[in-house]
């Protein structure tokens, strides 16, 4: 009965919204948001493979993999409201089409924030959560006693302290028992971002030197290759992950 | 005048001559009984296994999954007629036989084919490629057969014979080529009176922990993530993807194996250097050599492997058998139609 009711509610505000968008049609249209996510290390964009950067804790490093989980994308107004979409978005920067995602018919408002999670939630985290692809399957995080997937895996090669000794590197990020570890992300536009309809492009970039640098030194020969039982390693990627993601450019087409 | 006429008379004669061949080589059972109408094919999908993307253009059938069973053990396929699919893909064996042939099981979740990923997308292209490049079917010798050029039409209507249809038909009875029976399978779910042991259980903690670590590679219900990984086995590797992609930073890379009914697919590796898993296992836990493209997830590589215990080793290799699955390697809709 609670359950009719509910969608009897669900669909007197359907109609109180279509009945609201149908009156202003003009103002009132959404506006379709495109986020793009850049991969930087400090100022050069990242490139697998080829390239050599410094890292905090002075072992040159190069990359070889980068793929992760974003949540809960949120945009917030001046007066705190928040719309949030619960969808989960998996990006691997060698596929393309994953660096982007389309979030339709935005409402029209002045955002003066956006915010998501880095990794996934509690509700999401369980084994089983995602939907059952090969994708999401070669995400999970199965040791024993833990849940749910990798948040982030990003793998590559440190060259300790410039020697020439060349080792390998895995920061895997995700859930250790009871802590969560996923990351809440903040981040202001410098001008509110105006929306009333039309196409725009949001533009993201994630720095990968944040990771191993703010507020905390990641060193990677104190951590070691395997990290994903090791909660001080999870803990300090965590504290990192705030710092990571900065909002470019916002245009309308 | 004259001349016109006898053209004329010599084409009617030359077509009615074609027609009367046509006749001829029409196999028994008139062309006009043929009937178009596949019955919708339904795939059983294991338990626990990820969603399959079938693709619209080739639904399963049951005529269609019927051809390309008999596509699959008919060596009339080969332009020579020298060897059928199933002459090195042999069913007792996962559908593997000799050093180097890598085995079917579950390729219906894969996107990329053969040891060095020469062959990206579905199985319909992995399978236009077996069909035209490496068999070089000859055509001509289908429509002759007695029976092929109905079933062709019962699968895929007007159109005839072509590498595309064989391509398709081969991947319809490939879809059907899942395995998900193994101990491990019945575990998962839950049969009654199914364990594992003692020593399997070790195996499969040391399998999915960072401490034997193969699950980055190996893992999920597929026990493959369908990618291209160096993992160590030589100082100086073969160029494997590399080939493909012209990458120097793909050199060693080779595609991931599945590791169900690895118990019946040895010789291992792209080379078959390891006769057993007692060697494989070794490898993994002493024998990793460094190169500039050594995969990260070979995490143990700056000390030369895991240096796993004898007891370790034998956990894993007990755990690496629960995964053998003899209802695939018996199951008589795959075995030889003939
Ligand atoms: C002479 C032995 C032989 C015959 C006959 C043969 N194959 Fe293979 N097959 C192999 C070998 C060897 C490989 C691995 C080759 C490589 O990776 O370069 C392979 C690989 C494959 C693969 C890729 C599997 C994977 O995991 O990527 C498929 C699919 C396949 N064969 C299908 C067929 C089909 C279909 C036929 C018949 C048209 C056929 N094969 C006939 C030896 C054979
Ligand atoms: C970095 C990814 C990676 C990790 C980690 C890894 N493997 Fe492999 N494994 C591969 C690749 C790639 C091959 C094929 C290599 C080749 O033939 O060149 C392979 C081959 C094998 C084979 C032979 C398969 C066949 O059909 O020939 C076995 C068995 C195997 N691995 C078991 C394991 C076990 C057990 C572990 C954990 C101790 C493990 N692997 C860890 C990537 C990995």
């Amino acid at each position: 009965m609670a359950k009719v009711f509910t969608l009897f509610r669900a669909g007197l505000l359907t109609l109180a919204l279509a009945l609201s968008f149908g009156c202003n049609e003009e103002e009132a249209s959404g506006s379709l948001l495109h986020l793009n996510f850049n991969h930087n290390v400090g100022a050069q964009e990242l490139g697998l493979n080829d390239t050599w950067y410094n890292s905090a804790a002075g072992h040159p490093f190069m990359v070889e993999r980068l793929k992760y989980y974003t949540s809960n994308f949120a945009l917030e107004n001046a007066a705190g409201e928040r719309i949030v979409i619960r969808e989960v978005h998996y990006r691997d920067v060698e596929k393309p089409d994953t660096r982007t995602f389309e979030w339709k018919d935005v409402p029209p408002g002045e955002y003066t924030a956006l915010s998501f999670v880095f990794g996934l939630d509690e509700v999401v985290n369980v084994d089983g959560g995602l939907p059952n692809t090969t994708t999401n399957i070669n995400m999970e995080w199965p040791l024993p006693g833990d849940q749910g997937y990798h948040y982030m895996k990003f793998e590559g090669r440190y060259d300790l302290n410039g020697s020439g000794v060349i080792k390998p590197f895995n920061l895997h990020t995700g859930a250790t028992g009871n802590n969560q570890n996923y990351v809440d992300v903040y981040l202001p536009f410098s001008h509110p971002m105006k929306l009333s309809g039309g196409t725009w492009q949001l533009n993201l970039s994630m720095d990968l030197n944040e990771w191993l640098q703010n507020p905390n030194t990641y060193d990677f020969e104190v951590f070691g290759p395997m990290i994903m039982a090791n909660q001080n390693a999870q803990q300090v990627l965590k504290e990192n992950g705030g710092s990571v993601f900065s909002i470019g450019a916002v245009e309308k087409e | 005048m004259n001349r016109k006429v006898t053209t004329i008379f010599t084409l009617i004669a030359l077509l009615l001559a074609a027609a009367c061949q046509k006749e001829t080589a029409t196999p028994p059972g008139n062309e006009n009984d043929w009937v178009y109408n596949p019955t919708p094919y339904n795939l059983e999908v294991p338990a626990f296994f990820p969603l399959l993307d079938i693709p619209s253009g080739n639904p399963m059938t049951v005529q269609g999954v019927q051809l390309g069973r008999m596509l699959f053990y008919d060596p009339a396929l080969h332009h020579e007629g020298a060897r059928a699919c199933a002459s090195c893909h042999v069913q007792e064996f996962s559908f593997s036989s000799d050093p180097e042939v890598l085995p079917h099981i579950n390729l219906a979740w894969n996107s990329a084919f053969l040891w060095d990923g020469k062959v990206q997308g579905s199985l319909e292209d992995i399978m236009l490629f077996e069909v035209k490049d490496f068999f070089k079917a000859d055509l001509g010798r289908l429509e002759a057969h007695p029976d092929y050029p109905r079933l062709f039409y019962e699968a895929f209507g007007e159109g005839g014979i072509t590498y595309e249809r064989a391509a398709m038909a081969l991947a319809q009875f490939e879809r059907t080529m899942a395995s998900g029976n193994s101990k491990y399978d019945q575990v998962l779910r839950q049969e009654p009176g199914v364990f594992l042991t003692d020593q399997e259980l070790n195996g499969y903690d040391l399998f999915f922990t960072e401490e034997g670590d193969c699950f980055h590679c190996h893992g999920g219900i597929l026990f493959t993530d369908n990618e291209f990984h160096n993992n160590a086995l030589d100082a100086e590797p073969e160029v494997g993807l590399g080939a493909i992609t012209g990458s120097p930073f793909d050199r060693g890379r080779f595609k991931t194996p599945t590791l169900r009914n690895i118990e019946l697919t040895g010789p291992y590796m792209h080379d078959g250097r390891y006769a057993t898993l007692e060697e494989v296992i070794d490898f993994y836990s002493e024998g990793l050599h460094a190169s500039p493209t050594a995969d990260p997830l070979m995490k143990a590589l700056p000390m030369g492997g895991k240096h796993f215990t004898g007891e370790e080793k034998s956990a894993l290799i007990a755990f690496l058998k629960t995964l053998t699955d003899t209802s695939y390697t018996t199951n008589p809709s795959l075995s030889s139609p003939f």
